[in-house]
């Protein structure tokens, strides 16, 4: 039993198909992501990488094909719903209230795991004590693994990019997902700054085994950390495996090179 | 109620003794995930007992070298005075040291044992693994990430764990061993990072610790209800005597804060009583408070001004109370409550009443600067090989400019011949590990201490120092001069991070400046010129001309031979990393000169 729960994979994506209007942005996308797997998603811009996240995280519901998160149908789900089901999801350009300081940031990534009522809230007693103690908790542990600490009380909005950065990861990872799914969280950053965060996402990995599906354009970083890598053009898996394997396939230099294979 | 420990002849002896007296007092207050948590004396005893326990079951023993390589955190005292209670010798690593000095360290050390912080330095170590045969255990207190199954590595919670299932009774364990150890035998080696050459292990004794405890006893009057925050490397001696030394020989509190980036925060948060700072530290204060109020709106700078005018006026007469007058309390009382409390609250050191710089000279124009808010800080005088006895400055009698009297266990002289400063006393330590010349050149054969440094000593006994006997500049023209003072006086700009003044055998004296990034890079900012990294704004004309103007301003407060005739702007940061500065941000002349010789050049041709 415990073999076979392994076994199965932790995401199970199969024919997935998106279109609006005449244009078909995902043409039959199937693939899997295993527990503590990180894959990655690469292709140029437009070939469907964001639409295959916004499926995933309820945002887009597609017209045919299955997501199974863990066992569970997800198609047709409302984000909400979806994100209580353990999917956690970062945003390109950034998902952060920039007035509000870190940590309510954080608390907000957690507040679909809140369970009490707005009067017992307000009056903090009891059970919402305990509560927001423990969640203030998982806060804070977030915040020390990713050395969000000399910022704790400093407005999003004030902090500069990288560290922005840094906390939109923070608050998918409060939401205790999980499968991540990170949106080039390396964009625009520079050198150090993108050496810092690829260091957080091993850590994550290593630590707290949590499985992610990785959307970037930086190569470096893809071919250093993805377990296997899928090649996207126009909506279609061009190719699905390790690194190496996916940067000598000929399609995909194709694609990314423009020349005739 | 009695503060004082009564004859104790080794920190593990008056750890005792405080977890006897007032065993749930708090000793030691953590800031982790957000929330300070305390730690009382007789959780601070056991634990060290656990410690020395569990390094007992390992097969070490008295005299065997046990490394501590972490940042401030209560582990680091723990173990320190577990490892001393045991007889052993702890030897500090600083946490920014790079592997091959770690490899050096543990080698030259002979260290069985490395109680590593984390991840990060407990890599260092295992990394150099082949090269060192002593070592026989990893200790790793923050495990996250390192892998158990590796035969040196174990755990910190492990080794306590060991070492209280290895003991009936901890605190009659420590007893004991408390009565086994020899107050002479060495308790610690403290690695001088030396601003030249490989580091030299310095060899304290327990006696060396306790007459360092007794000294800062007698010269602060600090009582249990006090508080500090330990915050320099705990490898470096004078953190040592704060947050070990004097603490257990006084009783009061030390605070650990976040980490290394949250020190502001930190020191907000604790608000402590006592404050030893760095001259770096104390600069990096006061140019913050420049720059906030030039940015103020103008009410705030005329009163920032106003009470800054009258506090130094009541400050020089605080240096001598027979010249303090009662309207100068109602003037103190007046500025506080306008100004300096607010000021001190947002700098941390609103309760601060005793306050110590010291590790390398300060600029008097700093000194006056926290006098003037109402924060005594005195220049106290000393060096790893004298426990850091040496002189401190009496607060009831300030000299500024000098480094006051010899501390009551310290005897003081002035060599003839060298001017060199000579030190003898009970603080005097032991010697170089592995290192008898050294050693030999040191301590001559009537115990004196050679420190190294030139001095001059008052008729009522007030040292003044020169300089570094080696740092001395002898001109082209036969003058000697003192850099430090110029420099010194360089660093009191809030733009100047770092000043090194050149001269030796040259025809007059040049600088390199280091700019300080928050500061110049506001600056252009409000001037609208537009940078992007350190070296593209140090290369600004408008940069140079800005630091031109204050290196003429403070032409003029010396000789003509002491001028600075040229001077060259950095083009990169200092760090510890690259053996630019020492740990206590003390900058490695020699270093520098090699480094930037080119630019050096430049300035004479």
């Amino acid at each position: 039993m415990g073999n076979e729960a392994v076994a199965t994979p932790l995401l199970e994506v199969r024919d997935l198909t998106l279109a609006f209007g005449g244009v078909r942005t995902l043409n039959g996308v199937s693939f899997d992501v295993g527990r503590g797997e990180l894959l990655a998603v690469i292709g140029p811009n437009g070939a469907g990488k964001t639409s295959i996240f916004n499926c995933l995280s309820g945002v887009y519901r597609p017209e045919s094909g299955s997501i199974r998160l863990d066992g569970n149908q997800l198609v047709g789900m409302r984000p909400p719903k979806v994100a209580q089901l353990g999917m956690g999801r970062t945003f390109q350009n950034l998902g952060l209230f920039t007035h509000l300081d870190v940590v309510d940031n954080l608390l907000l990534g957690r507040h679909h795991l809140m369970r009490t009522g707005y009067l017992s809230g307000a009056l903090w007693v009891g059970r919402a004590k305990r509560e927001e103690l423990a969640h203030r908790e998982a806060v804070e542990k977030v915040i020390d693994l990713l050395a969000l600490t000399p910022y704790r009380r400093s407005p999003v909005g004030l902090l500069p990019y990288g560290v922005q950065k840094r906390i939109e990861l923070g608050r998918a990872l409060s939401m205790e997902p999980k499968l991540l799914l990170l949106d080039e969280p390396v964009a625009g950053m520079n050198l150090e700054e993108t050496e810092d965060m690829a260091r957080y996402l091993v850590e994550l990995r290593t630590l707290m085994g949590i499985s992610m599906i990785l959307v970037e354009h930086d190569m470096r970083l893809v071919m250093d950390l993805a377990d296997r890598v899928m090649a996207l053009d126009f909506g279609t898996p061009l190719a699905t495996g390790t690194p190496t394997e996916v940067q000598q396939d000929p399609a995909v230099i194709a694609a990314y090179l423009g020349g005739a294979a | 109620m009695t503060t004082n420990v009564p004859d104790w002849d080794s920190l593990p002896h008056a750890l005792l003794h405080r977890a006897h007296s007032t065993p749930d007092h708090v000793a030691l207050r953590k800031k982790d995930l957000g929330r300070w948590r305390s730690y009382t004396w007789r959780e601070y005893a056991e634990r060290a007992s656990a410690v020395a326990a569990g390094l007992r079951e390992l097969g070490i023993g008295p005299g065997d070298r046990v490394a501590v390589h972490a940042q401030n955190r209560p582990a680091w005292v723990i173990a320190d005075l577990g490892i001393q209670a045991l007889g052993a010798i702890t030897v500090g690593i600083y946490p920014t040291a790079p592997t091959a000095e770690v490899t050096y360290l543990l080698s030259h050390s002979g260290t069985v044992a490395v109680i590593a912080e984390d991840e990060e330095q407990s890599d260092k170590a295992l990394e150099a693994r082949a090269s060192l045969p002593d070592l026989r255990h990893v200790i790793v207190v923050d495990p996250r990430g390192v892998d158990l199954d590796d035969d040196l590595v174990m755990t910190f919670a492990d080794l306590e764990t060991l070492g209280r299932r290895a003991s009936n009774d901890l605190m009659t364990d420590l007893a004991h061993r408390v009565e086994a150890l020899d107050p002479a035998s060495v308790a610690t080696l403290v690695y001088t990072s030396g601003t030249t050459g490989p580091p030299k292990g310095a060899m304290l004794s327990h006696a060396n610790l306790t007459a360092a405890g007794r000294n800062g006893e007698r010269g602060f009057n600090l009582r249990p209800g006090d508080e500090v925050l330990s915050y320099l490397p705990l490898c470096h001696v004078a953190e040592r005597l704060i947050s070990e030394v004097a603490a257990l020989a006084s009783g009061y509190v030390v605070n650990f804060g976040e980490d290394s980036d949250t020190f502001a925060q930190d020191l907000r948060e604790v608000q402590p009583t006592f404050f030893l700072g760095v001259p770096r530290v104390w600069e990096k204060m006061m140019a913050t408070v420049t720059i906030k109020m030039s940015d103020a709106d103008w009410f705030k700078r005329l009163l920032y001004r106003m009470c800054m005018r009258a506090g130094s006026s009541v400050a020089r007469r605080r240096w001598r109370p027979d010249r303090f007058r009662p309207f100068d309390a109602i003037v103190r009382g007046v500025t506080w409550l306008l100004v300096f409390r607010a000021l001190r609250r947002q700098l941390g050191l609103a309760r601060c009443e005793r306050a110590l710089s010291g590790a390398a000279p300060i600029a008097p124009e700093v000194l006056e600067f926290f006098w003037t808010i109402g924060v005594p800080v005195v220049e106290g005088y000393g060096q790893t090989e004298n426990t850091a006895q040496a002189t401190v400055v009496p607060v009831r009698d300030v000299r500024i400019g000098t480094v006051g009297r010899a501390v009551p266990e310290c005897e003081l002289r002035i060599d003839e011949g060298t001017g060199e400063i000579l030190t003898r006393g009970p603080a005097t330590f032991v010697g170089y590990f592995r290192d008898e010349e050294a050693t030999a050149k040191t301590i001559d054969p009537d115990g004196w201490l050679h420190t190294g440094d030139v001095g001059e000593l008052s008729d009522d006994g007030m040292l003044r120092i020169v300089d570094r006997m080696k740092d001395i500049i002898i001109t082209a023209g036969g003058k000697n001069i003192s850099p430090s003072e110029i420099e010194n006086q360089l660093k009191v700009s809030p733009y100047v991070r770092e000043a090194v003044v050149i001269g030796d055998r040259r025809k007059y004296l040049t600088a390199l400046i280091g700019i300080e990034l928050d500061t110049v890079g506001d600056w252009a900012q409000k001037n609208r010129i537009p940078f992007t990294t350190y070296a593209d704004l140090s290369a600004k004309q408008a940069v140079v001309d800005l630091v031109g103007e204050w290196v003429a301003s403070v032409n003029e407060q010396f000789a003509q031979v002491e001028t600075i005739k040229r001077f060259v702007l950095l083009p990169k940061e200092l760090d510890t990393d690259s053996g630019e500065v020492t740990a206590t941000q003390k900058v490695k002349r020699r270093a520098l000169e090699e480094q930037f010789a080119d630019l050096i050049e430049g300035m004479y041709s």
